[in-house]
C-alpha cells in the first residue's frame, strides 16, 4: 500500500512539474500584460514539435533540442507580443481573440508540417531508477521534475532579486506607476511573453517523448488557464506563481488518485472557494484599473 | 525656463479635460497649480509625464520637445512624477519600491548613497524597509512615494496632492519636505486642493478652473487676491 502511494506520488510529481511550467507562464503573461493567452497550449505543442523535428528526425542530442525548443517557442512569444498584443494593448478582448487566431494558425502549421498522426518519440534514455520492487522512476521523468524545479527556482530568483524582475512585478501591480519609474511597458511585455512562452515550450519539449505528440495536444491547457488565472488573481506576480504551482499539484494528485473529471471538479470548487473568500484571488490585492 | 508648456489641450474621448494650458517652471523654486476637484490639475501633470497625450500645443523640457515621448523616456530625462493617490507597489517591500524608483540608474554607485539619504530623511522607511508597502499607513505611503521619486535623481519633481487624506501633522511634514527638496535645488510643481498649504510653499501659482488657467501670479499676490480668497481659501 505505501508502495502504491509512493509510486502514485511520483507520477503526480512528474505531471505537476510540467503543468506548473505551463501554468506559471500563463499567469506571468496575464499578470504583466492583462491578456489571457489562449494560444498557450499551442506553445506547449510547438515545444513538443521542436523535439520531433530536431531530436527524432535529425538526431540533435535531446537536451540541446530542448534548449532549442525553449528559444524557438520564446521567440514565438516575442512574435505574439509584437504582432498581436502590442497593437491591441488597450483592448484586452481583442488580445484574447487574436490569441485564438494564433492558436489556429499554429495548429494548422503543425498539421501541414507533420500531419495529424500521433508522433511517438523514443525516449532519450530507457534507464529506470528502481527505488523498490514496485516503486520505479524512469530517468526521462526525473529529467522533467529536475528541470521544472531548476526553471521555477531561476524564475523565482529573477522576480525577487533582479532589476527586471522587480520591473515585471511592478508592472503587474500598477502598470501606470511602473511607467512613471522609467519602466518601459513594451520591454516588460516582451520579457513576460518570452519567459511565459519559453516555459510552455520547454514543458512541451521535455514531455514530448513521454506523451503522444499531435497538433491538438494543447487543447486541455485552456481549462487550466482559466482556473490558475482566477485562483492566482491579479496583483502579486509571485503569489500567482505560487498559486499556479499549488493548483497544478492539487489537480494532478487528484487525477492520479481518482480521475481527471473529479480533478476538474475539485479545481473548479477550489476556484469557487477562492472567489467567495478572496474575490481578488488567493494572493491578489489591487484591481486592475 | 526648465519646463515650458504651451497651449496644451488634453481630452479623454470626447470629454475635454484641459484646454490651452500654458505653464512655465523656472530652474528653481516651487510652482503650484491649485483648483477645485475636476479642474484638470492631475491631467496637466499627466500630460507632462507622458501618461496623457497633448492633443494640441507643445511641452518642452530643457528646450527639447517631450510631448511625444513615452513616459519612460520622459523619466529618463529627469522629470519624475509622484502620482495622485501615491500609487506605491503594494506587494513589494519598502526597499523594493525604492529600488524601483532607481530603475533607470542601473547599478550606478551613487544609488546606495541615495538610498541612505532617503532613509535618513524618512527614518520610518528604514524601520520598515522589509515590510510590504501595503501594510503602511497613508502618511508612510506618501513618504515612500516621495522617497521612490527621489531615488530617480529628479531634475524636476511633479507632485500630485501629496497632502490628500493625511492628518494635519503629516501635512505639515510634507510641506517641510517640499521646501527641503526645493532648497536642495530640485524645482517642484506642486498640485494641491489644499490652497492654503500650496500658496504658502510656492513661489509662483496657477489657478485652474474647468480646464483653463484662470489666474496666475506670484504666490503671495494670489494669496491676497479677492477671488482666490473667496473660492479657495474660504475667507
Ligand atoms: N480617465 C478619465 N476618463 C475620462 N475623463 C477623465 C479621466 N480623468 C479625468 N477626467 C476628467 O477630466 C477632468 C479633469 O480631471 P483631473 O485632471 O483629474 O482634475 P483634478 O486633478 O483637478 O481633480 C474632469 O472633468 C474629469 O472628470
Ligand atoms: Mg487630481
Amino acid at each position: 500500500m505505501t508502495e502504491l502511494l509512493a509510486q502514485t506520488g511520483l507520477n503526480a510529481l512528474y505531471a505537476a512539474s510540467y503543468i506548473s511550467l505551463v501554468a506559471v507562464g500563463l499567469v506571468l503573461i496575464f499578470g504583466v500584460m492583462g491578456v489571457v493567452n489562449f494560444a498557450h497550449g499551442e506553445l506547449f505543442m510547438a515545444g513538443a514539435y521542436a523535439i520531433v523535428a530536431l531530436y527524432a528526425d535529425i538526431g540533435v542530442p535531446f537536451l540541446a533540442a530542448v534548449a532549442a525548443g525553449l528559444v524557438f517557442v520564446g521567440g514565438l512569444g516575442l512574435l505574439m507580443e509584437r504582432a498581436l498584443f502590442r497593437p491591441l494593448r488597450d483592448n484586452p478582448l481583442g488580445g484574447l481573440v487574436a490569441s485564438i487566431g494564433f492558436l489556429m494558425i499554429l495548429q494548422a502549421l503543425a498539421v501541414m508540417g507533420f500531419g495529424v498522426r500521433m508522433e511517438h518519440i523514443p525516449p532519450p534514455t530507457q534507464d529506470v531508477i528502481v527505488l523498490s520492487e514496485k516503486v520505479r522512476l524512469p530517468v526521462s521523468r526525473l529529467v522533467v521534475i529536475v528541470s521544472a524545479v531548476l526553471l521555477l527556482s531561476a524564475l523565482w530568483y529573477f522576480l525577487k532579486r533582479t532589476r527586471f524582475g522587480w520591473a515585471l512585478r511592478a508592472s503587474a501591480q500598477d502598470p501606470e506607476a511602473a511607467a512613471l519609474q522609467g519602466i518601459s511597458i513594451n520591454q516588460t511585455a516582451r520579457i513576460a511573453m518570452f519567459i511565459g512562452a519559453a516555459l510552455a515550450g520547454v514543458a512541451g519539449a521535455l514531455t514530448a517523448p513521454l506523451v503522444s505528440v499531435n497538433p491538438h495536444m494543447g487543447h486541455s491547457v485552456i481549462v487550466t488557464a482559466f482556473i490558475v488565472i482566477i485562483v492566482g488573481g491579479v496583483g502579486s506576480l509571485e503569489g500567482a506563481v505560487v498559486a499556479s504551482v499549488l493548483y497544478a499539484f492539487v489537480h494532478t494528485i487528484v487525477t492520479t488518485f481518482y480521475d481527471g473529471v473529479v480533478a476538474d471538479i475539485v479545481g473548479l470548487s477550489l476556484l469557487l472557494g477562492v472567489l467567495v473568500v478572496r474575490p481578488t484571488g488567493l494572493f491578489g490585492t489591487a484591481d486592475r484599473a | 525656463m526648465l519646463l515650458e508648456m504651451q497651449g496644451v489641450s488634453v481630452s479623454y474621448g470626447k470629454v475635454s479635460a484641459i484646454t490651452d494650458v500654458s505653464i512655465k517652471v523656472p530652474e528653481k523654486g516651487v510652482v503650484t497649480i491649485i483648483g477645485a476637484n475636476g479642474a484638470g490639475k492631475s491631467t496637466t501633470l499627466r500630460a507632462i509625464s507622458g501618461l496623457a497625450r497633448a492633443r494640441t500645443g507643445e511641452i518642452r523640457f530643457d528646450g527639447e520637445r517631450i510631448d511625444r515621448l513615452p513616459p519612460d523616456r520622459i523619466v529618463a530625462r529627469g522629470v519624475v512624477h509622484v502620482p495622485e493617490g501615491r500609487r506605491i507597489f503594494p506587494e513589494m517591500t519598502v526597499e523594493e519600491n525604492l529600488h524601483t524608483g532607481a530603475f533607470l540608474r542601473r547599478g550606478a554607485p551613487d544609488v546606495a548613497t541615495d538610498l541612505e539619504k532617503v532613509y535618513a530623511r524618512f527614518p520610518r522607511l528604514l524601520e520598515r524597509r522589509h515590510q510590504l508597502a501595503k501594510t503602511m499607513s497613508g502618511g508612510e505611503q506618501q513618504m515612500l512615494a516621495i522617497g521612490r521619486a527621489l531615488m530617480a535623481k529628479p531634475r524636476l519633481l511633479l507632485m500630485d496632492e501629496p497632502s490628500m487624506g493625511l492628518a494635519p501633522v503629516i501635512v505639515e511634514e510634507i510641506g517641510r519636505i517640499v521646501e527641503e527638496i526645493s532648497a536642495e535645488g530640485v524645482p517642484v510643481v506642486l498640485v494641491e486642493q489644499n490652497a492654503e498649504l500650496a500658496l504658502e510653499l510656492a513661489d509662483y501659482a496657477y489657478v485652474l478652473e474647468t480646464g483653463r488657467v484662470s489666474l496666475e501670479g506670484p504666490a503671495p499676490e494670489l494669496h491676497g487676491n479677492e477671488h482666490v480668497r473667496a473660492a479657495y481659501l474660504g475667507v
